[in-house]
């Protein structure tokens, strides 16, 4: 193994090693805001349960926006050279992020959500300090730029080997298959363009926001909103889009048999490239100020965003491993499963995506349900999947089969588990974001107490996985 | 059947049958099976345009269906509501300032009509929220947002005579989940 090489393998294991360690502290913050919901009486400190929740949001989504980036540009590094240094450099900013995030929340309190919508941050009512909602900013701008470069730089090595064109598969459309690009290169090319307008909408958000601060511009409520969701949506969707690239290139191997581009598949990801921009607009469907036309697009592009997912991924995963020789291992099982889980909080995203029924969905539990699904039981899988099949490769060794069989299962079980208890809350109008529960949706206390056994449940799978997958990374770091 | 059933029972319908699929296809693969190329491609374009349809049919049959206001309609009456940290203000004339809406968030219930076509023009004085109207039995019947800058125009026609909550369904601080108003259907 070359040394630049070496350099790569070491940062993606210290990345992985990382989300190793943030992951289950989120899930233990997760535990105490349903702790916070499963109670019948009024919340004593609502103030924790805001700060708390809106770490355990950011810190969710940030941990598995960088797990899928590590680990595809690990696994891009076959055909292209992403920089290692980036890479690092990039870690120790999220590590700084990370730091000031807790500050922000755990120290001042700061309880405004993870997408912090304009101009709730400035109006703490008492709640939480000017220099918490600084130190908030100054989190995201430190995240978002370190977040930037990276992405920027694994767009460099992309370009390096394949142009533009090339690299978004345009030749496939037409006859030409040459040169040959690997899914994952495509996916990647798609997802971090999209990823950099996420981002720079971020940087207009953070400055309008500063600009308002100062009492330099009066900014508008709504186009603040459409900023904000254009760039919370994105970073989540290409979060999941890369873990998917990470399943187009290791499955495969599973399978015994390729997976390679062709023009269906080019034809996918450019229509993904153009719909994910406008899908954004069904987070704002209850803003009926909104232009109508703008409702419409929402509606339509969030339906045939499903298209390209179901007829090329999901169908893609299915051809894959039908009648294949598989190889049944962790990573293998957890890829399958987390493109099943995708699809179905998919199914459950595109039916909230409906303006009809959003009319009685938005901001209730059901909304966190089908994120819930697509990421715990999708994103999170993949990830674990990866890290299953970066250890073995790199410290190979067997567990007992039927521990690794056990560990799965009670993954499984927990995150199905919690996510039904969200979707039996969201079908009962139970709200979302609620410290407590007023009489009339008292039942959802009901649910979030049930939704604690299958939290356990998910953390057991996750100490045994530790054990399993987390030790053999370690010891492929320091061997 | 309400829509949240409704969309419950499609949702639960539809992970069944993805379940069904993703297990069949898993256990296919105890047995090797010759992948075969055009078969898929067949398979996969038939699928690709079922669910076209299916999309545009869902398409055709749920967007004449949106709340939005439509100029044909006249509404009956109008109810005017400004949400602030923590409590919502109705009242059947415009609140322009922080008095008249200390008055009226802290006043009986608005009383409306039953059967009548009411417009609510929502708006708020500071931050987000979210004006969602419950029965008194706690099922969610319509929402919107209240935004500061702007008003949205909710209609609502309620038959049945009752207290109707009015819950925050947009995070607005730290007493969001207390944060509530209400009104009455005569």
């Amino acid at each position: 193994m070359d040394a630049a090489m070496d350099r790569i393998r070491r940062v993606t294991l210290v990345w992985m090693i990382t989300a190793l360690v943030l992951f289950p502290a989120m899930t233990l913050l997760g535990y105490l805001i349903r702790r916070f919901q499963a109670s019948p009486t009024p919340a004593a400190h609502p103030e924790w349960f805001y700060s708390l929740l809106t770490l355990h949001a950011l810190g969710m989504v940030g941990t598995w926006f960088v797990s899928s980036m590590a680990g595809v540009s690990y696994l891009l590094s076959r055909y292209v050279r992403p920089s290692p240094a980036v890479s690092l450099g990039a870690f120790f900013g999220t590590l700084a992020g990370v730091v000031l995030v807790c500050l922000a929340t755990v120290g001042g309190f700061f309880g405004a959500g993870w997408y912090f919508l304009f101009p709730l941050p400035l109006y703490p009512n008492g709640a939480w300090p000017a220099w918490a909602t600084a130190l908030f900013f100054g989190a995201l701008a430190l995240l978002g730029t370190s977040w930037l470069v990276w992405a920027l730089d694994v767009l460099r090595a992309i370009s390096q080997r394949y142009s533009l064109s090339a690299a978004l598969c345009l030749h496939y459309l037409g006859a030409s298959t040459e040169p040959e690009v690997p899914p994952i290169v495509l996916i990647t090319t798609v997802s971090l363009i999209v990823c950099i307008s996420g981002l720079v909408s971020a940087v207009i958000v953070l400055v309008l926001f500063a600009a308002h601060w100062a009492g330099w511009l009066n900014v508008d409520a709504l186009l603040m909103k459409n900023l904000t969701f254009l760039f919370g949506h994105t970073l989540v969707n290409i979060s999941l889009y890369l873990g998917l690239g990470i399943v187009y290139e290791v499955l495969p191997g599973y399978a015994g048999r390729p997976w390679k581009t062709n023009r269906i598949v080019a034809m996918a990801w450019s229509s993904i490239l153009f719909l994910v921009l406008f899908a954004y607009f069904h987070h704002l469907y209850m803003d009926f100020a909104q232009p109508g036309w703008v409702q419409t697009l929402g509606q339509i592009a969030s339906y045939f965003l499903s298209l390209p997912a179901a007829a090329v991924t999901i169908f893609g995963v299915l051809n894959l491993i039908y009648g294949a020789s598989m190889r049944w291992t962790p990573a293998s099982t957890l890829f399958v499963l987390g493109v099943l889980g995708w699809a179905i909080g998919g199914v459950a995203a595109v039916i909230d995506a409906t303006v009809a029924v959003n009319f009685v969905f938005h901001n209730t539990l059901w909304v966190p349900a089908h994120f819930h699904t697509y990421f715990l039981a999708g994103l999170v899988f993949f990830v674990l999947g990866f890290i299953d099949h970066l250890g073995r490769e790199l410290s190979p060794g067997e567990e007992p089969k039927g521990l690794s069989k056990f560990t799965v299962a009670l993954l499984v079980v927990g995150a199905y588990g919690f996510v039904a208890t969200f979707y039996w809350s969201g079908a009962s109008s139970v709200p979302r974001r609620f410290a407590a529960y007023p009489d009339e949706v008292m039942r959802g206390a009901a649910h979030a107490r049930t939704s604690l056994v299958f939290i356990h449940v998910f953390l057991l799978g996750m100490i045994l996985y530790l054990w399993m997958a987390g030790r053999r990374c370690v010891r492929a770091l320091f061997s | 059947m309400t829509v949240q059933l409704k969309a419950l029972y499609l949702f639960l319908a539809i992970a069944a049958l993805l379940i069904l699929v993703f297990a069949l296809a898993a256990l296919s693969t105890t047995s090797s099976i010759p992948a075969n190329a055009s078969a898929a491609s067949r398979l996969r374009k038939s699928f690709a345009i079922l669910l076209g349809l299916v999309l545009l049919a869902a398409l055709g049959l749920t967007l004449p269906n949106t709340p939005y206001p439509r100029q044909a309609d006249v509404p009956e009456k109008v109810v005017f509501v400004v949400a602030k940290q923590f409590a919502f203000g109705l009242s059947e004339t415009p609140i322009t300032t922080e008095e008249q809406w200390e008055a009226v968030s802290s006043s009986a219930p608005l009383e409306i009509p039953a059967g009548a076509l009411v417009e609510f023009r929502v708006t708020s004085f500071d931050v987000n929220h979210g004006f969602g109207v419950y029965t008194a039995g706690g099922r969610l019947l319509a929402q919107t947002q209240a935004m500061p800058g702007y008003v949205n125009r909710l209609r609502l026609r309620l038959d049945r005579p009752g207290k109707y909550p009015v819950l925050c369904l947009e995070l607005c601080g730290m007493q969001h989940h207390e944060m509530r108003g209400a009104f009455v259907v005569r």
